[in-house]
């Protein structure tokens, strides 16, 4: 009797553990907002992101030099902010041969015209619209898939929208097989391969949109599903030396609405940060030399 | 120096019996087609590879491997200076080899060149770009090399009568640039390479029937074999591209749309054209952001997008009904229209059309719209674009050039004259725009603008403004403004209005004989119900604190932690802080009361240039702001000069730079590689090969004029000729064929002058200096004047205007060589030409560089004084040796 017990409660071990590791297959823990790496020390961090993420110790060493460069530029606003970052493989989401240069402070080329923009300028970004747990956020040009992975870490509603469906689909298949392998934070973004200039009616009214596609103007669909009160980013500029326009809607007490430009930077001149090559955690100049 | 001692040559040294190679009078003409041929092939080749790098990436690195790959004549020359007996005994097969390999090298460089995917967006970031940048130029080189060890040969063994077969050279590549130009009509870019392809061939049969031998035929029909099937057959079997369009051109863009169709395609010197149709397509440039809370809906599939060289899109609009063209009133180019009522408009650039339809549908009662771009209106004219349009074309009077040329040389009058976003492509390229004559643009553009306009008439001009720091908009203020001072200095403070969105466009409108309080009235309201920013109108208050901290923000913005700039304060070479994250004080530039710092910036130039203390403003400002002319019509070319050093380090900042920054880089590559080349021979025989010739030093100075001269003047005349021919491509095509013909046929003649050269040569080179000089100052002014003509006419008057100096510039070359020829230096002889090619791809980089920085005027002026320096260097020249003179 003991023996069968013994028999079946290993055999049901057995069979969990099998579960469990295909449920989850790379990544130990599932994601929760409970997750919270350790931000104090690479050592302490690469050593939990080895245990409860299962990811490479080569990567989260890259990622957290980068955060140290992040939070020196006071990129990440605050410690949710620091915590998305750390939290998002990167280099799940740049192309094989880039692989070396995923943590570069850098936009790299992922096909299709497109790029993953620089670390820098993800967390700048996101850190202005400031998406909190609840919040609709709608990215118009999934791209890599890199800043919706990003969002995921802030807010449990992110819907985004590819125009080139060929990478639409390729991003798509990066989630898939990332929540197959445990993130399963990722399973919180809606994706689709449409025309981004409409926005996504389904699902609006939007508290936070960041546009990420070349435009002449800003569509008027969009503003159409931006909450009163809601914040609108999008890039202007050549890759390297992007500003970032900042728009902001508001409701007037007798319902008239009104937009306001700026950029992120909330109407001051700042000085760019030429791309910087990291070796360790020290900055050994730049790309140019 | 001392060597160098003019020593006259005797006239009967001249006339030795030609040690040239032994040819039989037929056997010498088909030489001389061959070379005219095959020194067409090389330019042919040289034009094709610009096409290419314009339609599939970007032209400005076009120009840069090019420039670079001629480098090959200097190669050449180093090495047939230093090996010259060994050529000299096989020069016969020598030729013939390098003939053979140039058809094969030119396709398989091509090939290459695509297969590598070089991306110029990533030249900064990814390491790898730089090296794909130089097998690029390494790639190119090969053909080159092989043509010019070709023509090398071939004039060794022509030394004492250099002036026929550079007649050949000269005449042979000038026809077959005009070739070329015909042949864009008939071949896509992508098959260009069949002219320079062809002309080889026929070089070919040409040397087999001359001095190659028949027997030749069989190896160069299997060449032309390998050649054409390597292109047409094998390329497309293995799956290579023959042009390969980057994946950041726009075109790339609208290809991949779900529901993309080209629907209209045509190939010619304008440009090649494509058309494409797409839902996808949206376009309101400039369009207000209350559209959103005003409109109901946008019009849907109203768009087709229009790619000149893979470039844009422009946006074509559908026949729209009045419901759907309500977003107009959201645009900025509807401005004139608030204040005028049934106005005259003139649209100085058609371009998609916008601004036409903006003006038809605004109440406009009667419509002109020029447009310089042939192969645009033709396209319009065509089945697809004129149903989609409604034939917006017949509803309207349509002038098939400049608008600026027109309105200069009519008496008629405007009440609205329009220049709105005509370059918008260029100015939002990601990889950068190149160095450009934007002459629609320039301060005598606008005064013409201005005199064109009926009392009271509007001139509006909107331009993209999305730039920050701001560069393309102060240029334009300031224009705008040294126009008006110039048409009407005393109601400049009442005759602007100027209003801005941020990160969008800016419109600037200039009535003539000034605002009254109700039309700017009406146009604040307008801008308020838009949302655009107030830059300026008259009676405007502008705060003067906000200067100086606007002024060193930029400064500290683009130069902070570089050598000589501001330190950074940040911890990693910046102090980006965020607004949201540091509540503390701004370190520069915070501006009062929420108002950004590129809208100060605009303000801050409206009251200095209304008040007169601009160029202070400007020496402050962190890039160059100065005004566009005719002499200098850019855009580009925003960092200022002494600031070149302090950006090296961060040149992604200055990504739409690009190109005047390649211009620098081609500049000093160009010098580094030439002087690598000419140090070759110096090094191996300065004291041995050239140890007997009489006068080196100053024959090497007399070449390197020549070089760098002849080159300068062509290059300068090609950007001068873009305003009267509206086109870059066919102002290089007419250039090209017209100095080279004209000096060919110079080169020609310039053996009977021979005998009395000491007297002759002088005055050519006045004359030349003289002519040239002329041109720097006034050749505008005759461009000015025949723009207005039918484009055949003024083609001819151009071919008239090039033919004088051209001719002139003939002589030197030619008389010089054969002089050294006959005198028996005939190490100088091919290493004379080597200086020359050096010194023309130096000239051709330099040539932009004093353009951007003093005036197109300013490069041929230089060009006349290295003519004028010639002079003198002349007389080393003919210098005789001693033991010549002895003997």
């Amino acid at each position: 009797m003991r023996r069968r017990e013994f028999l079946a409660g290993a055999a049901g071990l057995f069979g969990a553990a099998c579960l469990t590791r295909a449920a989850v297959a790379n990544v130990p823990t599932p994601y929760s907002l409970d997750l919270n790496p350790p931000m104090d020390s690479k050592e302490k961090f690469i050593a939990w992101g080895v245990a409860q993420r299962g990811e490479d110790p080569k990567f989260l060493a890259e990622r957290f030099d980068r955060f140290q460069a992040m939070v020196r530029n006071e990129d990440l606003l605050n410690d949710r902010h620091k915590r998305a970052f750390l939290l998002t493989p990167r280099e799940k989401f740049v192309l094989q041969q880039n692989l070396g240069r995923a943590y570069d402070h850098a936009f790299l080329d992922i096909g299709f015209g497109v790029t993953i923009s620089g670390p820098h300028i993800v967390g700048r970004m996101t850190s202005n619209i400031d998406p909190k747990q609840g919040e609709k956020v709608l990215e118009v040009g999934t791209g890599s898939g890199y800043q919706s992975a990003y969002l995921s870490h802030l807010t449990d509603k992110v819907y985004s929208i590819e125009i080139i469906k060929p990478l639409a689909e390729r991003t798509r298949g990066i989630y898939d097989g990332l929540i197959k392998d445990g993130y399963n934070e990722f399973g919180e973004i809606t994706s689709k391969a449409a025309d981004g200039y409409y926005g996504w009616e389904e699902f609006g009214p939007f508290d936070k949109i960041i546009v990420t596609c070349g435009i002449d103007h800003v569509p008027p669909p969009l503003l159409q599903q931006l909450k009163p009160g809601g914040i609108m980013v999008i890039p202007v500029g050549p890759p390297g030396a992007q500003r970032v326009l900042k728009v902001v809607k508001t409701e007037a007490s007798d319902g008239q609405m009104t937009v306001a430009r700026s950029d992120i930077y909330g109407g001051r001149i700042v000085p760019f940060v030429p791309f910087t090559k990291l070796e360790g955690d020290q900055i050994v100049g730049t790309h140019n030399n | 120096m001392n060597d160098a001692s003019p020593i006259a040559a005797d006239a009967s040294l001249l006339e030795r019996p030609s040690d040239d190679a032994v040819l039989t009078g037929r056997e010498r003409l088909w030489l001389y087609f061959a070379v005219g041929l095959g020194a067409g092939a090389v330019i042919a080749l040289q034009i094709d590879i610009m096409r290419v790098f314009s339609v599939g990436s970007w032209a400005h690195f076009g120009s840069l491997v090019v420039s670079l790959a001629m480098l090959g004549f200097g190669l050449t020359s180093a090495v047939m200076t230093v090996a010259k007996d060994w050529f000299v005994r096989h020069w016969r097969g020598a030729a013939s080899v390098a003939l053979g390999l140039f058809g094969p090298l030119a396709v398989a460089a091509n090939l290459t060149v695509q297969k590598l995917g070089f991306n110029a967006i990533f030249l900064v970031s990814d390491p790898t770009q730089k090296w794909k940048l130089l097998q690029m130029f390494v790639a190119e080189l090969t053909p080159f090399l092989a043509g010019a060890v070709f023509l090398g040969c071939v004039f060794l063994k022509s030394n004492r009568t250099f002036g026929r077969v550079y007649f050949a050279d000269l005449a042979g590549s000038g026809i077959c640039g005009l070739i070329f130009l015909a042949a864009m009509y008939v071949f896509v870019p992508a098959n260009l390479i069949v002219v320079p392809l062809l002309l080889w061939l026929a070089a070919c049969v040409a040397w087999s029937f001359g001095p190659g031998g028949r027997a030749a035929l069989v190896p160069y029909a299997v060449a032309g074999a390998l050649a054409f099937g390597g292109h047409f057959l094998l390329a497309p079997a293995f799956g290579l591209k023959t042009l390969a369009v980057n994946d950041y051109k726009g075109v790339s863009y609208a290809r991949k749309f779900p529901d993309a169709k080209k629907v209209f395609e045509s190939a010619s010197p304008f440009g090649y054209l494509e058309v494409y149709s797409s839902s996808y397509l949206h376009f309101a440039p400039g369009l207000s952001d209350n559209a959103g809370f005003s409109l109901p809906t946008m019009p849907v599939n109203a768009y087709l997008g229009m790619y000149i060289d893979s470039d844009g899109p422009i946006g074509v609009m559908r026949d729209l009904t009045d419901k759907e063209t309500a977003y107009f009133r959201f645009l900025p180019m509807v401005y004139p229209y608030v204040i005028k009522k049934d106005p005259k408009t003139f649209i100085t650039q058609f371009g998609g059309g916008i601004s036409t339809e903006v003006a038809l549908h605004s109440g406009a009662k009667d419509v002109t719209v020029a447009e310089g771009n042939r192969a645009v209106l033709e396209a319009f004219r065509r089945p697809v674009l004129r149903d989609f349009t409604g034939d917006i074309l017949s509803k309207v009077r349509v002038i098939p050039y400049e608008g600026r040329h027109f309105l200069a040389s009519t008496s008629e009058k405007f009440d609205v004259v329009d220049l709105s976003l005509a370059d918008s492509v260029g100015l939002s390229n990601p990889g950068g725009f190149a160095i450009v004559e934007k002459f629609p643009y320039t301060k005598e553009a606008m005064e013409t603008y201005m005199r064109a306009l009926a009392p009271g008439g509007v001139l509006s001009v909107t331009l993209w403004n999305k730039e920050e720091p701001p560069k393309s908009v102060l240029k334009l203020y300031a224009t705008m403004a040294g126009a008006a001072r110039a048409v009407d200095p005393d109601h400049i403070a009442n005759s602007f209005f100027v209003a801005s969105s941020y990160l969008s466009t800016a419109t600037v409108l200039y009535k003539n004989g000034g605002f009254t309080p109700e039309e700017i009235a009406k146009l604040r309201d307008h801008t308020r119900a838009m949302s655009f920013d107030e830059i300026y109108y008259p009676g405007f208050v502008y705060d003067g604190s906000q200067t100086d901290a606007t002024l060193q923000g930029y400064i500290e913005q683009i130069f902070a932690g570089a050598a000589g700039g501001p330190p950074a304060s940040g911890g990693n070479g910046a102090s980006a802080t965020d607004a949201a994250a540091d509540d503390a004080a701004p370190p520069s530039g915070k501006a009062d009361d929420g108002v950004l710092p590129a809208t100060v910036m605009g303000r801050l130039a409206w009251h200095a240039l209304i008040a007169g203390d601009w160029p202070d403003v400007a020496s402050r400002y962190v890039f160059n702001t100065h005004e566009l002319t005719n002499d200098r019509p850019y855009f580009a070319a925003y960092v200022k000069t002494g600031d070149l050093p302090r950006v090296t380090d961060r040149l992604e900042l200055l990504q739409d730079e690009w190109g005047y920054l390649l211009i620098w880089a081609t500049l000093g590559v160009a010098c580094l590689t030439a002087t690598v080349l000419l140090a070759i021979p110096v090094i191996w025989g300065w004291r041995t090969i050239f140890s007997k010739s009489r006068g080196k030093a100053l024959t090497v100075l007399y070449f390197a004029c020549l070089g760098a001269g002849y080159i300068m003047v062509e290059v300068g005349l090609i950007a001068h000729f873009v305003m009267a021919l509206g086109n870059p491509t066919v102002s290089a095509s007419v250039l090209i064929t017209g100095m080279l013909v004209f000096s060919g046929l110079g080169a020609l003649v310039s053996e009977r002058i021979l005998p009395y050269m000491r007297v002759a040569m002088p005055a050519i080179f006045l004359a030349i200096g003289g002519l040239l000089l002329s041109y720097a100052l006034f050749v505008n002014l005759a461009l000015d004047g025949i723009a207005a003509l039918p484009y055949g006419e003024r083609l001819v008057l151009c071919f008239v205007l090039i033919a004088p100096p051209a001719f002139l510039m003939g002589f030197p070359m030619p008389t010089a060589m054969t002089t050294l020829g006959r005198l028996g230096k005939d190490a100088l002889f091919i290493w004379a030409w080597g200086v020359n090619g050096c010194f023309s791809v130096i000239g051709a980089a330099a040539a932009p560089v004093i353009a951007t920085n003093f005036g197109l005027g300013a490069v041929i002026e230089i060009a006349a004084f290295a003519y004028l320096l010639a002079l003198p260097a002349f007389f080393g020249v003919i210098a005789v040796d001693k033991s010549v003179a002895n003997a």
